[in-house]
């Protein structure tokens, strides 16, 4: 379980984060979905140990942040973060000598299943091509967290139907998944727990699938509630 | 460790072509500029020959000459590779922060002691400047061959590689005669970019307002290093001190400032850094 205690966040004389708490539970798929600038990423960088917080506490299934944390957590941040000199393969191999979690045969698979050509260099990708080699690199380790920031934004169509076809299959199943968005509709039925975020704070925290079944109310009524009261 | 060895391998890997460019650069203005002066020298005593019968009154060539006469073409590409290598000890973090792959989530995320990230910076920059300085070396092993092959013997004049490296003011101050001098030079520069890794941490850490930390930080370090030879003074007859001790004192507040810089450094990547 990702246990976010209290955090805090200063940025510029503001806080972008304000007694933020929520966990993201190992087996669901958690959503935090807010407007721009709502503190999404800020919440994911702060988990990876990317950016400081000024109070408060993040566990990582009871342990705080340390190198080992990199193992079973991966990030797939919202834009490819390898160097574009370097092939396809090239990436892979970095990973490869890096991780112990590395999953060759994984990282293989998706490969095929999107299609990529890993003799190409990375600073050649299209945008979408390289949103699906950044899920690649995030996927196939054999984590059993994985952190996700706007999987979906800027990505074609059938891209994003591919992406979608990889939420719903085994490689996520096991997993814990805390992932953010600002377009929820195609993501809505994917997930299982949703956190809404508004100027830095948590609006709203709740299970979508007893909203729908208790309450009859889709996300995006919720957030509709929360946004626009 | 196994791990560290790897972000060295990358660090290296990054900048091999760089290198390459500037060993190249070394290499061909250098020869260039050699064979130029030897071939104008040559001909000016063939020339000198053939109009009165005797050589010249100052025949003999000898390498170290040579180089005398070409410190241009010698010292540029040595201090553009300088140039270049204090440009790259701040684009070897910058670069991995800007433009469109910002490398450093990646590196702060791998499953190793962000130190690692740090110290196979450190080597690498340290390994460029070793493998330059190496470079030359053999270098002037292969302009002395180009020597003895341009210049007849009978013009020859034989000298060693040490004058011939004293022979040029920027080749000296690079390869010094003494090995305690080379130990100063390369310990100071060594130091200097210890404390420019932190100072470019704390920029990294703390953004705008860093800047002026990072200022007052370099500032500081600049300061405990030149105040014992400033207070106490080192050539001075009535100092209060003896030469031994100022240069004891110097040593240790230059021990003080590299581990003062590198905790910091360590200490800044692990808790204080931000992407």
């Amino acid at each position: 379980m990702i246990e976010v205690r209290n955090i805090r966040k200063r940025y510029r004389m503001r806080y972008v984060l304000q007694d933020v708490s929520f966990t993201a539970e190992k087996g669901q798929i958690t959503c935090l979905i807010g407007m721009n600038g709502a503190g999404k990423s800020t919440i994911l960088k702060a988990i990876m140990g990317l950016t400081p917080v000024k109070s408060g506490q993040i566990l990582i299934d009871g342990q705080p942040l340390g190198k080992s944390v990199y193992e079973k957590v991966a990030f797939v941040p919202d834009h490819l973060t390898m160097p574009l000199g370097m092939k396809l393969s090239e990436g892979l191999r970095f990973m490869a000598d890096f991780y112990d979690s590395w999953n060759p045969q994984r990282a293989e698979e998706l490969i095929r299943f999107f299609k990529l050509d890993t003799k190409e260099r990375i600073g050649n990708l299209s945008k979408g091509t390289a949103a699906k080699f950044n899920l690649v690199l995030g996927l196939a380790p054999n984590s059993e967290y994985v952190l996700m920031d706007e999987p979906f934004s800027g990505i074609d169509m059938f891209s994003r139907e591919m992406i979608a076809e990889v939420f719903s299959s085994e490689l996520i199943e096991e997993r814990g998944v805390l992932l953010t968005t600002h377009e929820i509709g195609e993501m809505e039925h994917l997930i299982d727990r949703a956190v809404i975020m508004r100027d830095g704070k948590i609006g709203m925290d709740f299970d979508c699938e007893q909203v729908r079944s208790e309450e009859g109310k889709s996300v995006i009524d919720v957030m509709r509630e929360v946004y626009l009261p | 460790m196994n791990r560290y060895l790897k972000l060295v391998h990358m660090e290296i890997y990054r900048f091999r072509y760089m290198l390459a460019i500037l060993m190249g650069l070394t290499a061909v203005c250098q020869i260039v500029g050699l064979v130029l002066y030897l071939n104008s020298e040559v001909q000016y005593r063939y020339s000198h020959f053939d109009k009165f019968g005797q050589w010249p009154d100052s025949n003999a060539m000898s390498f170290a000459r040579a180089l005398f006469g070409t410190q241009g073409w010698f010292a540029i590409p040595v201090v553009l590779c300088i140039a270049a290598l204090i440009l790259y000890a701040f684009l070897i973090w910058y670069r991995d922060w800007f433009g469109r792959s910002t490398f450093i989530y990646r590196l702060l995320m791998l499953p190793t002691a962000r130190r690692h990230i740090y110290l196979a910076k450190l080597t690498a920059l340290i390994t460029f400047i070793f493998a330059l300085v190496g470079f030359q070396l053999v270098l002037l092993s292969l302009e002395k061959w180009i020597f003895a092959f341009t210049v007849p013997a009978e013009l020859t004049e034989h000298s060693y590689i040490a004058e011939a490296i004293e022979a040029n003011r920027v080749l000296a101050t690079l390869l010094p005669r003494s090995f305690e001098q080379f130990m100063y030079a390369y310990g100071i520069g060594i130091m200097a970019v210890i404390v420019a890794f932190t100072a470019i941490l704390i920029e990294r850490s703390f953004r705008l307002i860093g800047i002026v930390y990072a200022a007052f930080y370099v500032a500081a370090c600049l300061l405990a290093v030149v105040f014992p030879i400033y207070t106490f003074g080192i050539d001075r007859s009535n100092a209060y001190l003896y030469p031994e001790e100022v240069f004891g004192i110097e040593c240790l507040i230059c021990i003080l400032v590299i581990s003062v810089s590198v905790w910091l450094g360590f200490r800044l990547l692990a808790k204080k850094i931000t992407v």
